[in-house]
């Protein structure tokens, strides 16, 4: 249904002509394929997120707030989104605008005293990164990659990433943020809130953080963040990444006080030791099984594609028959990347020492062949800058995760017989792979950190599958893997995995889960009383219902 | 190729929004890490090579049809190809330039065209240029220049002076003192004057395949009857018309900018400066002569898959992603010159800002063309240098036209006159 001249004419009048559009063939620019990375539900051969009505491209958050105004007298639903990285961003429904933030892209403030920057919603991880390197500070940069709003992923996200062990999830930076509610009521949550500066998101002043923020945010479904405070980090690098190297190849030769290693392992019970060893240590300033997601077999060959401008993947079948290549692929089997960051000359010397020593425990090395300075210094800028994050699309241009085993390392590595958990998960990924529908990547592309939460806690391994969403065969082929995965998760007693994450709010026609579809799966949380008193703050906030299903809420169950 | 052939590539994109900035790894600041100037002047997604795929799909697709909006989107874009590189940091099997110049010709081809676009092309059919002068008037430029004439004269090299250095009168002496310098240092080089014709390039840009391979073939036959062997011009357009479009048409030339071959005759020892510059410069690399300023690699083959899902080309497909542009040849030339001082801007080499002329947006959309070449001075003005230099009359024009606009002191120059300052 489209909007009503009436509606179209007075959200004009806030964002002005050239700040809106409803023409059918730009609208479908910000429509999302679940053919493509669905974002944990589907994929879905070329099935399409619903056209929305109007994209609006606000530039302030007092239009943002009378936007939202008008949608209450008009009754229309709207979603933001700054970067457009997933389906979370795109409208569920018909009769829903999309806001665009990408003109309310300032950097506002970068407190170098006090650590924080305070930033709109379209700033990236890159450019805040970039302003905070040159006053000796660092950000922590989401797992999608340094595309992607910071706003975003510290509001109404997880915001975790490579870096979570010494930074964080940007759940846990938020300082502050202004709230363009469901109503249109501007809220200042936290400090902000008291005219005390963005030092604390939970008071003094208005301590609203767990009910807009939460563990997993509200994932653009009620209302509008317009600025925000994120916490920095030290950096004790130079003040400019120093970039060299031809495309895609880039390489940076930074101090030896910031390192970064390959670490591989004869056991997963010795690869999950050593993260414990490593929070105990307390070093390690980014910590990921990164270039798994390319695949156990296949990494040896990607890292030497991908650090080599002539390479493309038209070498990946000779590298596989490279011994060298073997060989580092062999020590890469169980391993992860960690980059160790000095903050004095001592420092680094100790850090490494305390890793040589827990390697020794461990019965762990430094894979040799990623110590190569070519290997070496791509990897650094890479993890670094996470600049190169969307290369889990480079097959063939679709990917999603399964399983998502979480928890401890020990829950990943271990298992309650002798094979362990992500044993399980590869053999049964393999088998899938051999009917050539998802790249065969020897079965283990997880991925995911070694851990955050101040030192310890949750591992998360997100077992990445590639498919062409081109290709219809290979797009439902690994639909019916994803649904085999669930069945096999479900079975395990581990639960559905990743790849339908978020199949309580959106369906296979890329619209809202019907509602008692999405009931039965919240239903069946661990926690469904949590999503019970979600309804209740959605029915205070969000009276005229503006939001969408990503928003988590449950009725009252019949007596 | 078809746009069809491109549905491929629009199914699979990554929906990263990579193409949006430079490569995220060269990222310096907030203020000078967008690559593209479309979406960074238009802001709807649909003005990124991520929104073009979806708006080509649609199109193809048949859930939306022409409109003003739609050519807008099409059209208001220069062409340059920062998407291009930044897209082919994480992927090997995406084309976004290449599908834009497909979406243009389709669109030609069904008669959306653009009236400023149509004023220009109607003008080139009748009197072979682009700058809506007379042909007669196309050998004024080399006016008493002893040089010779290849129709009349055999020569080695022939110089092709294009459209702008032809008619621009501000900047016609650049091309003069190219040739002159040339000559000096002893090449066996020739002009085609009053018989030199627009090379076609930015009509191809403008989605106009049919009048650029009218002007590639004649040429190239032109070229051919002379005995010419190698192609010099001082023009980045020019430079990759010949570099990268005519080779598909057949033709053999060996092609040089005009700093590719003062590069190499200084080295040479066969240029030798006499005086200092004492100047603080930076560089602006065109975008015709940097990222798509690599060379023609001649492939025929098809898509394949290994690995299950993994896409590859047999035989192996030539990958155009700015790693082998021309960027050192100028850079070398301007740091040869005494006295003279080369500050890097933040955005160079393959990610560098585009200057705004280029894809016809000079022609159909002066405001965005001008605000483009602004943001670029305001760049070259932040490395505290007074000047900025480049290899292309577009550029230069554009450039100076900006600062006309905004009252800027910063000093235009091709590097030929900064060689020429020195001599």
């Amino acid at each position: 249904m489209a909007l009503s001249r009436e509606a179209y004419q007075a959200f004009e009048g806030i964002v002005g002509t050239d700040n809106i559009s409803d023409d059918p063939a730009l609208l479908d620019s910000y429509r999302y394929p679940l053919s493509h990375t669905a974002i944990h539900i589907g994929p879905y051969y070329r099935v399409y997120t619903p056209r929305g009505e109007a994209v609006l491209l606000p530039g302030s958050a007092e239009e943002v707030q009378a936007i939202v105004r008008e949608c209450n007298k008009y009754k229309i639903k709207f979603k933001a989104s700054s970067t457009f990285w997933s389906a979370w961003g795109y409208p569920l429904e018909e009769n829903t605008i999309q806001l665009d933030m990408r003109r309310m892209d300032q950097i506002l403030e970068i407190d170098e005293k006090n650590m924080f920057a305070v930033v709109e919603p379209h700033v990236i991880g890159a450019t805040l990164q970039a302003e905070a390197m040159k006053v000796g500070l660092n950000t922590h940069i989401h797992g999608s990659g340094s595309s992607c709003s910071c706003l975003a992923s510290a509001t109404s996200l997880g915001g975790l990433g490579p870096d979570t062990n010494y930074m964080g999830h940007h759940s846990e930076n938020l300082l502050g943020a202004e709230w363009v509610m469901p109503t249109g009521d501007i809220l200042r949550v936290g400090s902000i809130g008291s005219g005390l500066g963005w030092f604390c998101c939970d008071g003094p002043g208005p301590s609203l953080k767990g009910l807009v923020r939460g563990m997993v945010g509200m994932n653009g479904a009620m209302g509008v963040f317009t600025k925000c405070a994120i916490k920095l980090y030290p950096w004790p690098g130079p003040a400019t990444l120093p970039v060299e190297g031809k495309p895609p190849a880039y390489k940076a030769v930074l101090p030896d006080n910031i390192r970064v290693y390959t670490l591989g392992f004869p056991a997963w019970e010795a690869w999950a030791d050593s993260c414990y060893l490593i929070w105990e240590a307390g070093i390690g300033y980014i910590a990921h099984r990164q270039f798994n997601m390319f695949g156990r077999d296949l990494k040896g060959a990607m890292v030497k594609i991908l650090s080599d401008p002539t390479k493309t993947l038209s070498d990946i079948e000779e590298l596989l028959d490279d011994p060298e290549v073997q060989k580092m692929t062999e020590e890469m089997k169980r391993d992860y990347q960690i980059v160790l960051a000095g903050m004095t000359p001592r420092d680094i010397e100790w850090q490494d020492k305390a890793l040589d020593r827990i390697l020794e425990t461990t019965g762990g090395w430094k894979v040799q062949g990623m110590l190569d300075p070519d290997l070496y210094n791509w990897a650094l800028l890479y993890m670094i800058r996470l600049g190169h994050k969307n290369l889990n699309l480079v097959y063939g241009g679709g990917y999603d995760g399964c399983f998502g085993l979480g928890g401890t390392p020990d829950f990943a590595t271990s298992g309650p017989e002798t094979i362990p958990r992500v044993e399980e998960a590869t053999a049964f990924k393999a088998e899938w792979e051999k009917k050539g529908n998802i790249v065969a990547t020897g079965g283990d592309a997880m991925m995911g950190g070694i851990g955050g939460m101040g030192g310890g806690g949750h591992a998360m391994w997100e077992s990445f599958t590639h498919f062409d969403p081109h290709d219809k065969a290979s797009t439902e082929g690994t639909l019916e893997f994803f649904d085999a995965a669930t069945d096999y998760g479900i079975k395990k007693g581990w639960g559905p995995g990743m790849e339908k994450m978020n199949a309580y709010a959106r369906g296979a026609d890329g619209r809202s889960t019907p509602k008692e579809i999405r009931e039965r799966i919240l239903s069946a949380a661990a926690q469904p009383e949590a999503f019970r008193y979600q309804r209740k703050i959605k029915e205070t906030f969000n009276p005229n219902d503006l939001g969408d299903a990503y928003y988590r809420t449950l009725d009252e169950p019949e007596k | 190729m078809a746009l069809e052939d491109y549905k491929a590539d629009m199914e699979r994109c990554s929906q990263c929004s990579y193409c949006k900035w430079i490569p995220l790894d060269h990222v310096k600041s907030w203020r000078f890490a967008k690559g593209c100037p479309s979406i960074a002047y238009n802001n709807f997604l649909s003005y990124s090579a991520r929104g073009r795929f979806a708006v080509a799909l649609s199109l193809l697709n048949s859930q939306s049809n022409y409109t003003d909006r739609v050519v807008d989107i099409v059209y208001k874009c220069v062409t340059c190809g920062s998407c291009d590189v930044s897209d082919k940091i994480c992927r090997y099997n995406l084309e976004p330039l290449e599908m834009m110049h497909e979406l243009r010709f389709r669109l030609v081809e069904d008669g959306q065209l653009l009236p400023q676009h149509m004023a220009v092309i109607e003008h080139l059919r009748k009197e072979d240029n682009m700058m809506m002068e007379p042909r007669a008037g196309r050998g004024d430029w080399a006016e008493e220049l002893d040089v010779k004439h290849i129709t009349s004269e055999q020569a080695e090299v022939v110089f092709h002076a294009g459209c702008r250095f032809s008619y621009d009168k501000d900047l016609r002496e650049t091309a003069r003192t190219a040739v002159t310098l040339l000559k000096n240092a002893g090449v066996d080089i020739g002009i085609m004057g009053k018989d030199e014709s627009c090379c076609g390039g930015k009509a191809y840009d403008m989605g106009y395949k049919g009048e650029f391979v009218k002007f590639a073939e004649n040429a190239t036959e032109a070229w051919t009857a002379a005995g010419v062997k190698t192609v010099v011009t001082s023009c980045a357009d020019c430079y990759h018309a010949f570099n990268r479009l005519y080779p598909p048409l057949g033709a053999k030339f060996e092609i040089l900018h005009t700093v590719q071959y003062l590069d190499r005759l200084i080295k040479e020892g066969k240029i030798k400066f006499t005086k200092t510059v004492p100047m603080r410069v930076t560089y602006h690399d065109p975008c015709h002569l940097g990222r798509q300023g690599e060379p023609y690699v001649p492939w025929e083959g098809k898509e394949k898959k290994i690995k299950g899902q993994i896409v590859v080309y047999e035989p192996r497909k030539p990958r155009y992603n700015g790693a082998w542009g021309v960027y050192d040849p100028p850079r070398d030339v301007l740091k040869s010159i005494p006295g003279l001082e080369l500050v890097e801007m933040e955005r160079i080499r393959e990610y560098a800002w585009c200057c705004g002329a280029g894809g016809g947006a000079r022609e159909a959309y002066p405001k965005f063309s001008n605000w483009t070449a602004t943001e670029r001075i305001e760049e070259a003005k932040s490395t505290g240098t007074e000047a900025i230099v480049s290899a292309c009359p577009w550029c230069e024009r554009n450039f100076t036209d900006a600062i006309d606009t905004t009252g800027e002191k910063m000093k235009v120059f091709d590097v030929i006159e900064l060689v020429q300052q020195a001599i």
